[in-house]
């Protein structure tokens, strides 16, 4: 049914926005973690989001009607930030190196709150089409009553 | 515009071929009917294990749990609609004076 597919494609995008805020939490969390089991401070990761093929039923069901398939979004990959670390002279840090730099991850709080709040924005803009989607439902159901 | 050049062909095809096609869609309609009833019923198994598995902490998340639950709600409610009909019209012939 065609407002199942709705559903299905906000499905995806909740999925996604959560992925993303999971990094987010991650990136967060680690804005001071100096080392890690790789060696380093702790990189700052970001998604990658891609449009995702739907299951074949769905696909086939798209492939036949004359307008193009509407496409879900998956999570590509999960991508490391490779810009070099913040230095900051602290000689006392048992992770300093032999000139009393530490190395510091590439987070920067600030933007990882703006990126949150464009996620949960993003999130709600998705419940919002499922919504919708429920709404227009209700209503073709009361064309009977 | 595409899904009403795609109904008029059904449309008109029972009405051409007569009697027979009327006892054919009789059985269809129960058999629609007997579909739905099975998918509807589908649908609320799959919210339930989706809310179960929430519950347990599987691999679920809540929003696919709510997405379940809500289409387990739309069938429901569109199978009550044709049930609905269904009886109503039963009715209606039921009352009719012969």
């Amino acid at each position: 049914m065609d407002i199942f597919t709705t559903f299905d494609i906000a499905a995806s995008g909740l999925k996604a926005q959560t992925t993303r805020l999971n990094t987010i939490s991650s990136n967060l969390a680690n804005a001071e973690t100096t080392s890690t089991p790789e060696g380093g401070p702790y990189k700052k990761k970001s998604v990658v989001f891609q449009t995702e093929k739907l299951p074949f039923k769905q696909h086939l069901d798209q492939s036949m009607q004359p307008r193009g398939g509407v496409q879900g979004v998956k999570v590509a990959r999960i991508i490391e930030d490779t810009s070099p670390p913040q230095r900051i002279y602290d000689p006392s840090h048992p992770d300093a190196k032999a000139d009393g730099y530490v190395e510091m991850p590439n987070v920067s709080t600030v933007k990882e709150m703006v990126d949150m709040m464009s996620a949960t924005r993003s999130y709600e803009a998705n419940t919002t089409t499922i919504k919708s989607a429920k709404r227009m439902a209700m209503k073709a159901l009361e064309i009977g009553r | 515009m595409d899904p009403i050049q795609s109904l008029t062909p059904a449309l008109t095809r029972p009405a051409t071929t007569g009697p027979a096609a009327v006892s054919q869609a009789e059985n269809s309609f129960g058999d629609i009917l007997k579909n739905m009833v099975a998918e509807t019923n589908q649908s609320q198994q799959t919210a339930d294990q989706a809310m179960q598995q929430l519950h347990s902490g599987g691999e679920k998340n809540l929003h696919g749990a709510m997405i379940s639950m809500e289409k387990a709600d739309i069938s429901m409610r569109y199978m009550i609609q044709v049930r609905n009909k269904a009886i109503e019209a039963y009715q209606e012939i039921m009352r009719m004076q012969v």
